[in-house]
């Protein structure tokens, strides 16, 4: 039985919408691959290397998880205000969160490098957690383009 | 104005020229890896900033023209400002692989 164009259009009207739902939950999903990835990559490094490596990278994913949080927030603030919805954000304070991110980062390098220079190594390689995270996601949406046809 | 100018290229030239008046021996040595890393961390930040400031300012621009498109604008911006500021932590990686 063929289809109608009432039929047609509503069906690409409900695919479209499905794969918006989709993409929307893109972040949030990086964000649990960030939380997956980082569980499996302290206890590997705990396993092949030594605590104290796995303690530097534990702490550079914990940063990298706060700034990725943080980015999201930022941006977030800054959308609400170009769009003029949700809570009105002060635009200083906006800025401030944003620059904090680099302060708390130097902040860590700086007390690993005096406490501990041995897991600075580490902390830099939790530093490029985020990176890791999305090329998981990207892999996931190529999956989901091609197999499930999302 | 010229001769403001004449002064500071002789000056230039005289901080170009102060290792000729330094003693010979290690302490002469010009640490050459520190120098390139300075600059290739400052040329690596400037270029991220100057990125993640287009990133931003189109984005910006994007949401304000057409505020229906936030969710793919926003997860855009947030994904590239994430990949442009893992490109100047690659740099400072690889600075301090050199100069430890």
């Amino acid at each position: 039985m063929e289809e109608g164009p009432t039929q047609l259009v509503a069906s690409k009207n409900a695919e479209s919408g499905a794969s918006e739902t989709f993409y929307a939950g893109a972040v949030d999903r990086i964000r649990r691959f960030m939380i997956a990835l980082s569980l499996v990559s302290v206890a590997t490094v705990a396993w092949r290397l030594d605590l104290r490596h796995a303690l530097g990278f534990a702490l550079g994913c914990a940063i990298a998880y706060l700034n990725f949080h943080w980015l999201k927030r930022g941006v977030s603030g800054l959308a609400d205000r170009i769009t003029k919805a949700g809570k009105p954000q002060s635009g200083a304070g906006i800025v401030v969160r944003f620059l904090l991110r680099y302060v708390l980062m130097a902040l860590a390098a700086y007390v690993i490098l005096t406490v501990s220079p041995a897991s600075l190594n580490g902390l830099f390689a939790g530093l490029f957690l985020p990176v890791g995270a999305i090329a998981c996601e990207a892999a996931y949406e190529a999956y989901a383009a091609l197999i499930r046809r999302v | 104005m010229r001769k403001l100018s004449y002064l500071f290229l002789i000056l230039s030239a005289f901080c170009f020229a102060v290792p000729a008046f330094a003693q010979g021996g290690e302490a002469g040595v010009t640490n050459w890896v520190a120098i390139t890393a300075g600059f290739s961390m400052a040329i690596a930040s400037a270029g991220c900033g100057i990125a993640q400031a287009k990133a931003t300012a189109a984005a910006a621009e994007g949401l304000a023209r057409n505020p229906a498109a936030r969710p793919g604008i926003q997860l855009a911006l947030i994904l590239g400002l994430a990949l442009i500021e893992s490109l100047a932590l690659y740099t400072l990686v690889i600075i301090f692989a050199k100069v430890k």
